[in-house]
């Protein structure tokens, strides 16, 4: 099971309590918000969605619950946890494991090693590095390769791994199908849901709108840099205006 | 009436020009009845402060104006020393001669130095290193070629009329005379549209370059103005003085204080320079007792200047008096060059 | 011939130990270290004083070591924050230009305490031949502390986790975060590192030749060179530059002139800004 060690207050099962929270955040850049008024939460065991277009704030959202952004106003909340504004490796050392778009892979190190700092400040137990590989096979073939001669999917499938590797509570990809080809993207995917069905919570930011709601159980629409719409994936693809701006359906 | 105001509006723009300049020539020529006082000694630090003051505008012109770090102000200098020197101790040529081809080598060395950085797209810091390098191989230069430039013992230039020596009055005009001509010719590319370049380019080198700004040409155009600068001053020092010697023109003893002196009068300022020579010439002054002593207090000052006060000083004392005072107006003379 | 490689050599390896100093902070934080040099005669000082005072050698070296260490986490916890804030190029001229500063008030105070400070660690014993070659016991044992530290140092970077960590934060700082690395603790840690390198070298360099309290400009320079031809950043490519220019200076000097090895040392840092920016082993 992927779920780390007896969690503190939330349950098991999915749709309990919430494991993240944000209220009213709001972030930006040079003094300008571009986000504003972010309230979302992700329960345990779930799998969320985020989608939006280009520029609508998704990548923003996501560097500001892991650290990486400081935050202008509002809180963030991990399993009751105060997170707001702390330092982005305790955020990480918390249980979040943050994949970002442009995956900050450790180009002149071995895939193994890679994998092997994931797990900072500990050394990574070995079982972790087991199911990782069953996970991934690929990269146990390669795990003495150097990190920047991979290919695009299998870079993407490194940085998932290494996030992995620490055991965490909750794991945010940014935009995962960034540079790969639609038959990777759906491998990909593929590997999350499984991650989902071992019991992972996951919180997703997609532009690909029909594979993020595949794997995802809820979603919330960011436009603009504000959530707009928000419901189940059911709902979210019933709905019009998703179905018009997003699903290219008339 | 609008047409009275349309022609006084170049009137005070040239008044802003040319006023600074003015006041500075009056000060400077005053300043030897009011306080030298027959002084030789006296008379050579005033000469000393010139000396750094018209190397500061060369500096001001290269780093200030185009953001090219040149580490090698002593090196240019001493290349026009030295040129000029060495062509009148071996050939007797005429002192102007030798002024002038010192003047011309350091301008091509200081235009050749941007070119190759510019060619190589060198950042700042690499630029920095170069021409230190270059400082530095320049000096062990001077102290290997023992036959033609003395070494360590030095180099006597003789030719000078005895009224001109660095610690007559005869000097200090001659070095006032010339930081005038600098100031004059700073102004000058300041307020022209090579000035604007200068400001387009550093301010955002990739806005200016689609602007149409040849920003190379531009670097090119300052380092060796700015090198002809500090040549010339380098060579009529060398006369002056009568001696050099590898010391004269060393890293510790000018590249540091050009640079702590004006950074401390403000960056890119026309007076600055000017300033910083004479707030560090009064300093020395009384720090004379010890030399390392003296060196801490220079390390004090680059670490507060460039952690407190970037735009200089000078600058910072100006704003305070203008918060004060109420005043918001822009003072052209000494607000860095960004119109 | 082959003396004056070897003495190359032992000259390199100090060189080498010296560039990795440099470039270490450099390779982490983007940090020019303009104060190295001092740091190292700081680090001489120390462990003269503390000789004269009438302690055993080894024990002088090691408070001297920590001395240079302690300086150095000074200089980071308080210069270097605010050169942090700041990036790119932005940062490493602040990083340059304080550095400088601090350089000058070390140097400063040093060269006003003790005026006439030097370092020399006499090792007595008679020459031992190493590949035909007379060696003196000090140049060995230059040789030996400065190689047993190299390899120190391959140990950690390449089997400690930390040591990794460190890798990883040179490589990729947001990655470093990521995996829940503190950049800033890191640097902190190096800064002292390279401080303990300083101390390693004044020793190294003390056992064949006096060491004297101004040579503090000298080191820097030689430091740069070495760090810049074998790449900003490498840590392997400082050594081997080390080792390379160490031989090259040796030869140069007994074959053709002082002054002209200078210059052909700092021709060589030029020509590698020229031709090969990323260094010897650079990325």
């Amino acid at each position: 099971m992927w779920s780390c060690a007896t969690p503190r207050s939330s349950t098991r099962i999915s749709g309990g309590l919430a494991l993240l929270e944000v209220e009213g955040l709001a972030a930006g850049y040079l003094g300008e918000r571009v986000i504003d008024g972010i309230d979302l939460e992700v329960r345990t065991g779930e799998a969320v969605a985020i989608v939006g277009s280009n520029g609508a704030g998704k990548s923003t959202l996501f560097r500001a619950i892991a650290g990486l952004l400081p935050t202008m106003e509002g809180r963030v909340v991990l399993d009751g946890k105060e997170l707001t504004r702390r330092p982005a490796h305790r955020i990480s050392r918390a249980g979040i494991a943050y994949v970002p778009a442009e995956r900050h892979l450790f180009p002149a190190m071995t895939l193994k090693s890679n994998l092997v700092l994931g797990a900072y400040p500990g050394r990574p137990d070995p079982s972790a590095l087991e199911l990782v590989y069953e996970l991934f096979p690929r990269l146990k073939e390669r795990q003495r390769q150097q990190a920047g001669t991979l290919s695009g999917g299998e870079q993407q499938m490194l940085a998932v791994a290494r996030a992995l590797m620490a055991r965490p509570r909750l794991l945010m990809l940014d935009e995962p199908t960034t540079g790969l080809s639609p038959k990777i993207a759906q491998v990909a995917f593929e590997a999350f849901e499984g991650l989902k069905s071992e019991g992972m919570t996951l919180l997703i930011a997609e532009q690909q709108v029909p594979l993020a709601l595949s794997v995802a159980d809820r979603g919330y629409v960011l436009e603009s840099g504000r959530i707009r719409l928000t419901g189940t994936s059911e709902e979210l693809d019933q709905n019009p205006e998703v179905r018009r701006a997003y699903l290219g359906v008339a | 009436m609008t047409e009275d105001r349309a022609r006084s509006l170049p009137l005070r723009r040239m008044a802003s020009a040319v006023l600074p300049i003015l006041g500075a020539a009056a000060v400077l020529a005053a300043l030897p009845s009011v306080w030298f006082g027959d002084s030789p000694y006296t008379t050579s630090l005033a000469v000393q402060a010139l000396v750094f003051a018209s190397y500061g505008v060369g500096f001001n012109l290269i780093f200030g104006s185009t953001n090219q770090l040149f580490l090698c102000v002593g090196a240019l200098a001493g290349v026009g020393g030295y040129a000029a020197g060495i062509l009148a101790n071996e050939t007797s040529q005429p002192m102007l001669v030798a002024i002038v081809v010192g003047t011309a080598s350091a301008a091509i060395v200081g235009g050749l130095l941007s070119w190759i950085a510019v060619r190589r797209s060198l950042g700042i810091i690499f630029t920095g290193i170069v021409t230190l390098v270059f400082s530095l191989g320049f000096a062990n230069l001077l102290l290997g070629q023992r036959d033609l430039t003395g070494s360590e013992t030095g180099l006597i230039v003789e030719g000078v009329p005895s009224g001109l020596a660095d610690d007559m009055v005869g000097g200090y005009y001659l070095f006032a005379g010339l930081l005038v001509a600098f100031l004059i010719v700073f102004r000058a590319l300041q307020l022209s549209h090579i000035g604007w370049a200068f400001r387009a380019l550093r301010d955002d080198e990739v806005a200016a370059e689609l602007a149409g700004v040849d920003v190379a040409r531009y670097r090119v155009y300052a380092a060796t103005v700015g090198s002809a600068m500090i040549g010339l001053t380098g060579a009529v020092l060398a006369y002056s003085a009568g001696f050099i010697s590898p010391a004269t023109y060393s890293f510790d003893r000018v590249d540091v204080r050009v640079l702590v002196m004006v950074a401390f009068g403000g960056l890119g300022t026309l007076l600055g320079p000017l300033i910083g020579a004479g707030v560090f010439a009064i300093l020395d002054e009384q720090l004379t007792a010890s030399l390392e002593l003296r060196e801490v207090l220079y390390g004090v000052f680059v670490i507060a200047i460039f952690l407190f006060f970037r735009r200089g000083v000078v600058q910072a004392i100006v704003s305070l008096f203008d918060r004060f005072s109420g005043r918001g107006r822009a003072r052209h003379d000494l607000q860095p060059s960004r119109e | 011939m082959r003396a004056v490689v070897l003495d190359g050599i032992v000259l390199g390896l100090a060189f080498g130990l010296l560039g990795v100093g440099m470039t270490l902070v450099y390779g982490l934080g983007g940090v020019i270290n303009l104060a190295y040099g001092q740091i190292v005669v700081l680090a001489a000082i120390v462990i003269s004083v503390v000789m004269e005072d009438g302690r055993a050698t080894f024990v002088a070296a090691i408070v001297g070591v920590l001395a240079a260490a302690g300086v150095s986490v000074l200089l980071d916890l308080t210069l270097m924050r605010p050169v942090y804030h700041q990036h790119g190029e932005e940062r490493t001229l602040l990083g340059l230009l304080l550095t400088l500063g601090a350089a000058f008030v070390i140097g400063g105070v040093l060269t006003w305490r003790y005026p006439d400070g030097a370092l020399y660690i006499f090792v007595s014993g008679d020459p031992i031949s190493i590949v035909g070659v007379p060696m003196s016991v000090g140049s060995i044992w230059a040789s030996v502390i400065a190689l047993a530290v190299a390899a120190v140092l391959l140990l950690f970077f390449g089997a400690t986790t930390f040591g990794r960590g460190v890798r990883s934060v040179i490589q990729d700082e947001t990655g470093a975060r990521l995996v829940g690395i503190n950049p800033s603790f890191v640097r902190t840690v190096i800064f002292a590192l390279s401080g303990a390198l300083a101390g390693v070298v004044a020793i190294a360099q003390s056992m064949s030749g006096p060491l004297t309290v101004n040579a503090g400009f000298e080191l820097t320079t030689f430091a740069l060179i070495v760090t810049v031809v074998g790449g900003l950043g490498s840590v392997a490519g400082a050594f081997l530059a080390g080792v390379l220019l160490g031989v090259v200076n040796s030869l140069s000097a007994h074959y053709i002139g002082q002054y002209i090895t200078t210059i052909i040392l700092l021709g060589a840092a030029a020509l590698t800004i020229l031709i090969r920016p990323r260094g010897l082993l650079g990325r």
